[in-house]
């Protein structure tokens, strides 16, 4: 097996068009790496140059400790799923799964037992003979797994695989990938733009955006510690509340308690997590804690949890609150919410970095 | 999944298909009706009398070698143009698709052939190879070859060929270059992931792909030898010498036209229009079975 290093990677584009810039990480062997970012952000890009389809314009990018910058995708000895399968129409489900061996000069014995392994593990015994056009997407999407796994490669690369299927679908696929991804114990990477999966499958996300990584870590450890505020808004969901603190303007209505925050001249965002705020029913010692009063707009209860949408202060930035339970609270109502110090984040305005406090 | 449009009037459908159906019965079905008639007629040289003989054009028809030589060319020309205009045209397509520099001029230039009348196409290629006063039939003669297709049946044949196929390699070009376009770039990339290399990736993967094209193009080939070539062999050769050149439409011509002896004439329209008939479902019959996936 093998681990996937990349050393201060970067990509211009004809016409200096810069996609990606200066990044570096390392997946360990079996790892399960995810790249995470909106649209445009390079993540694709960067997956695309360790399969080597693109050009690395700048860095290295290792795979088993050798340097494959100028090394064919075929030598590379990796398997790609792409966002549309990219399966061959004109070959059954067998053959689909066959040709890497095929082209690989493995014996038709050992191709047909790889081949029927596969379909145990991904149930698609029943469809070999097919083409990928009578196959349903879940099922399509399982085929391009399988041609993956049938050549026991160093490396998985997973290019959005779910982003066409509905979103039962996917789900069910998540955990099938990251079941097959443990057994198998084979280093992937895999391209999302979804924060959801990303948070579910991997051990080590890495957030992009513009090009460059904004944070590296395990899922929990990220969310718990966004190191920029693209980072706090772009994990979660729904996302981190955001609240503007300008020392030139003043505490916004509606907030108390944070007095005493560093907020630096320049500014600062303060972040708190919809499950961190609590509703205040007046029965204990506030403390340190900080009270946001807020002017309720809507309120959605969906069984287990119930979310709360308002204004801070009334005419502050909107908020979002999710108590466990059934809160009931009149529509138009004025309710306070507290935050542990302990659960609050503060960024620096200016530079989006994170203030430790 | 099947589109179906319901009309409020009962009439208004065939008033739509009416156009489409006057020109068919007005320039296909009548001519064609006209032509079997002719067959079963015999004028004498005059016109004067004409007299109902049933199958008896068709029985000296038969026993005519010159016809069985017209049959012989029309083989030969059309397997030769059509292998040879599919292929350069593929050739050129393939390369066309890689993202060359300028290859929008490249695109358009190759286009270009296919406004050219088939009568035009053949006074270029006469002007070029024309024995003593063509560029290219100077310059033969000078590295001597004997070449002179007014007299070598094998020059003829060539010149013939090499228009024909020069003109035809446009519109098949074009329906390759969007065959080519229409394959999704990953299936090559997953492709060359899989361990093929490129030639590999071409035969097993680009290849299939192209062959819904391929056969429609096979199709419109053999019918545009069988027929359109005409203009271009009756600037070059006038199906001579000695016949080398004469597929069956150009034979339906100088029997009918030139020969004045329109129930021959008549009779190999009909048989002409029964190999294409033929040809076409045969190639559907049997070849489209194998390109449909």
């Amino acid at each position: 097996m093998a681990d996937v290093v990349l050393n201060l990677v970067g990509k211009l584009y004809a016409g200096n068009i810069r996609a990606v810039s200066d990044v570096s990480f390392a997946v360990p062997d079996g790892g399960f790496c995810v790249l995470v970012g909106p649209s445009g952000c390079g993540k694709s890009t960067l997956l695309r140059m360790i399969a080597g389809l693109e050009t690395v314009t700048d860095g290295e990018i290792s795979i088993a400790g050798r340097v494959v910058n100028r090394i064919e995708p075929m030598h590379r000895d990796i398997a790609m799923v792409f966002q549309n399968y990219a399966l061959y129409p004109h070959m059954s489900v067998y053959d689909n799964m066959a040709y890497g061996l095929r082209n690989r000069k493995t014996p038709e014995a050992e191709i047909a037992a790889r081949v029927a392994e596969a379909a145990r593990i991904l149930e698609l015994e029943p469809y070999l003979k097919r083409r990928p056009k009578q196959l349903s997407g879940g099922q399509r999407q399982r085929v391009a797994m399988g041609r993956a796994i049938v050549r026991k490669p160093q490396v998985f690369l997973f290019d959005e695989p779910l982003s066409n299927l509905d979103a039962k679908l996917r789900g069910q696929m998540r955990v099938e990938i990251k079941t097959l991804q443990r057994q198998l114990g084979v280093t992937s990477v895999y391209v999302t733009h979804d924060q959801l999966e990303a948070m579910t499958l991997a051990d080590m996300l890495v957030v992009m955006n513009r090009g460059r990584i904004e944070q590296i870590g395990e899922p929990l450890y990220l969310y718990e510690n966004p190191a920029t505020i693209f980072v706090a808004e772009f994990i979660g969901a729904p996302p981190m509340n955001m609240i503007g603190l300008d020392p030139a303007v003043g505490i916004p209505a509606g907030l108390s308690g944070a007095e005493s925050l560093p907020v630096p001249p320049t500014g600062a965002m303060l972040g708190i997590r919809p499950e961190h705020l609590h509703l205040d029913r007046g029965d204990g010692e506030r403390g340190s804690r900080l009270r946001l009063e807020l002017k309720i707009d809507a309120i959605e209860a969906v069984g287990a949890e119930t979310y709360f949408y308002g204004h801070l202060g009334s005419t502050g930035p909107r908020l979002v609150v999710r108590e466990a339970g059934r809160g009931v609270v009149p529509t138009d109502g004025a309710r306070a919410f507290l935050a542990d110090r302990a659960h609050i984040h503060l960024f620096d305005k200016a530079s989006g970095r994170r203030i430790e406090m | 999944m099947e589109k179906r449009t319901v009309f409020s009037h009962k009439l208004l459908p065939y008033a739509l298909l009416a156009p489409q159906l006057l020109v068919t019965i007005v320039f296909f079905y009548w001519p064609a009706g006209q032509a079997v008639y002719q067959s079963f007629l015999i004028q004498d040289a005059f016109g004067i009398s004409t007299e109902f003989v049933w199958f008896e054009n068709y029985r000296s028809l038969f026993s005519d070698p010159a016809y069985y030589s017209a049959l012989g060319v029309t083989a030969l020309f059309s397997t030769v143009v059509t292998v040879l205009s599919l292929s350069f045209a593929l050739i050129l397509a393939v390369e066309a698709d890689k993202s060359l520099k300028g290859a929008g001029i490249y695109k358009t230039l190759l286009i270009w052939p296919y406004a050219v009348a088939p009568a035009v196409a053949g006074v270029l290629w006469l002007f070029m190879f024309q024995p003593s006063l063509g560029v290219f039939g100077k310059m033969l003669n000078a590295a001597g070859f004997n070449w002179n297709p007014y007299l070598n049946s094998g020059d003829a044949f060539a010149l013939v060929t090499a228009a024909a196929v020069w003109k035809q390699i446009s519109y098949n070009f074009l329906f390759f270059l969007a065959g080519l376009q229409s394959i999704p770039k990953s299936l090559i990339e997953a492709a060359a992931i899989d361990g093929a290399g490129p030639t590999r990736r071409f035969w097993s993967i680009v290849f299939p792909m192209l062959s819904p094209t391929a056969f429609y193009l096979l199709t419109v080939n053999i019918v545009y030898v069988f027929f359109d070539t005409f203009g271009i062999i009756h600037t070059v050769t006038r199906g001579g010498p000695a016949g080398a050149t004469t597929t069956l439409v150009y034979k339906v011509f100088s029997d009918g036209q030139a020969g004045g002896d329109l129930g021959t004439s008549a009779a190999e329209s009909v048989i002409l229009m029964l190999i294409v008939i033929g040809l076409t479902a045969l190639q559907f019959r049997f070849i489209e079975r194998k390109v449909t996936y």
